[in-house]
């Protein structure tokens, strides 16, 4: 089987409110923490939806877009810099499963 | 809805929609909410839902044209890989045919979906079939608090009222958090990240490839090259037409290795033998999802509270003993004896913690407790560096000089043995693992 990428995976993640141009953030990252406190910056290493990038300087950069609830970076992130709440059904950006 | 209910349900998996069936089945007035779109759009699991719990919550379910599983198994394998092999203990058994089956491969969007219209039909039966409901799409904030009870819920600007609460949200238990029955902070030391694929397949070549009868399946988990060193397995589920297929990532491990999860997963399916049993299938969903890995030490410290209880994946009940890993089943059998305990307390008409506490101690004499306290160092023994390291290593060497014939004097056995476990480990080493592990399994 041809190797696939992170991109052509999310490509067949649905989501809630998909066709909506705006949605509410569930997940509220501090990156001043990130860049200024956090020795490992776990968070771009373990999200399995690669929310979470670092960028050619070394910055960590932040998007709930492609989010899929999974929770990881609750737990990866140990600075305090990661605000964790569910997607609103009705103005949040949540993932819908086909399988699960 | 302006009268109280008797209890509200937070969250539709496995473990609130079995409390609710358990409550339906009693007659009890409730509101289960779920945030997804329908029970399971929110849900993932690597997907086998073990023991026989499912048939006592719905009888003979086996016997609908179309039961929310996807097949039965009957068929086990362990894998041990290193880079270029594999090593299989493989169990395949028609006494596990026998029904009720012992376990179920599952697919959590159908699912949970299945098992939700098994509590609509249940309260349609009950004595209260208007007052009872079933929410979805609705994200609970909060839970409402009165001198430290639980007596509602707060979504959005709506309250809803009830004498009791069970917390099943899931793993990432904010509401537990904000409850107090959890710390703010779930350290990742005891959590994991499991990442999967569904890969579709024409029935009839996936029958073919894993050797399954009509509704038979396998369940296959791996140790080793799998993971790419990092702590963890990989699993192989059939389903009807396609497979579960993924890994379990310690996420410390995980951290610490300068993978990405996603990466590690297309190494494990490039594996040759992995690449053999892929071959000619389509991937057709990605997921992921956070999964506890079974150690005590981040369970809440306490499941219990004043009108309160938490069930499920919420209160960490999931577990890796080694022969399976559990958690729905932990979830059903939670969520029915916590809905057990509600009825207890209606038919007393006392909803305090002293009436509450009873769930915890059904759970302290069920499977669910009993197996993790008894298993807890299983758990640690499975996360040693050398199970997913040293042992598979030494086993596929092993295989590589007992399986290959060379037409010239071949070594003994024993020979053979010690030369895979000087290479990858050492007598002495081995000698404490086979002890740790005869403790603890």
């Amino acid at each position: 089987m041809k190797k696939l990428s992170i991109a052509e995976r999310l490509g067949m993640v649905n989501y809630q409110n998909q066709g909506k141009t705006e949605a509410k953030p569930h997940i509220l990252v501090d990156t001043d923490i990130c860049n200024t406190g956090c020795d490992h910056k776990a968070t771009t290493r373990v999200c399995p939806a690669n929310c979470y990038t670092l960028d050619e300087v070394g910055k960590v950069h932040f998007q709930f877009e492609d989010c899929i609830e999974c929770g990881t970076c609750m737990y990866a992130c140990d600075k305090g810099a990661v605000t964790w709440e569910y997607p609103d059904p009705e103005i949040g950006r949540g993932v819908k499963w086909n399988f699960g | 809805m302006e009268d109280k209910f008797d209890c509200i349900v937070i969250g539709g998996g496995i473990a609130g929609l079995s409390a609710a069936l358990t409550l339906a089945k009693n007659n009890m007035k409730f509101l289960l909410i779920e945030r997804g779109e329908f029970s399971g759009a929110k849900n993932v699991s690597g997907g086998v839902l073990w023991g026989e719990g499912l048939s006592k919550l719905v009888p003979n379910y086996w016997e609908e044209e179309d039961a929310g599983f996807e097949r039965f198994i009957n068929h086990r394998r362990l894998s041990f890989m290193d880079g270029d092999s594999s090593f299989s203990i493989d169990f395949k058994s028609s006494s596990f045919d026998e029904k009720p089956y012992k376990g179920v491969i599952v697919l959590r969007a159908k699912f949970d979906n299945w098992l939700a219209e098994k509590v609509q039909e249940a309260i349609e039966a009950s004595k209260y079939p208007d007052e009872s409901f079933m929410a979805p799409n609705i994200l609970v904030e909060e839970v409402l608090m009165d001198n430290g009870k639980a007596v509602g819920i707060r979504a959005g600007e709506e309250k809803f009222y009830a004498d009791s609460v069970i917390i099943s949200e899931g793993v990432n238990n904010l509401l537990t958090r904000q409850v107090g029955l959890q710390d703010d902070y779930v350290p990742a030391d005891a959590l994991a990240v499991g990442v999967k694929e569904i890969i579709k397949f024409d029935q009839e070549v996936l029958e073919d490839r894993f050797q399954l009868s009509i509704n038979s399946g396998m369940s296959n988990e791996f140790i080793g090259t799998a993971t790419q060193g990092v702590e963890g397995g990989g699993f192989l589920y059939t389903n009807k037409d396609s497979i579960s297929f993924g890994l379990v990532l310690g996420m410390i491990s995980l951290r610490d290795s300068g993978m990405k999860p996603y990466d590690i997963l297309n190494e494990f399916k490039a594996h040759p033998v992995i690449a053999d049993t892929l071959r000619g299938g389509e991937v057709v969903e990605y997921s992921a999802h956070a999964v506890s890995t079974g150690d005590m030490k981040v369970m809440p410290k306490e499941i219990y509270g004043d009108g309160l209880l938490v069930a499920g994946e919420a209160a960490n009940l999931l577990m890796n003993s080694g022969k399976a890993i559990q958690g729905m089943d932990y979830a059903m059998h939670s969520g029915v004896l916590a809905a057990e305990t509600i009825v207890e307390a209606r038919d007393s008409g006392d909803f305090s913690k002293n009436t509450m506490k009873a769930y915890r101690d059904k759970l302290e004499k069920s499977f669910v407790l009993q197996d993790m306290k008894n298993f807890q160092g299983a758990v640690e023994f499975l996360h040693s560096k050398e199970m997913f390291q040293s042992v598979p290593g030494l086993v596929c060497d092993f295989g590589k000089q007992f399986f290959s014939i060379k037409n010239e004097p071949t070594p003994k056995t024993r020979e053979m043995l010690s030369k895979s476990v000087k290479k990858h480990s050492s007598y002495w080493q081995l000698l404490k693992l086979g002890i740790k592990g005869a403790r603890s399994l």
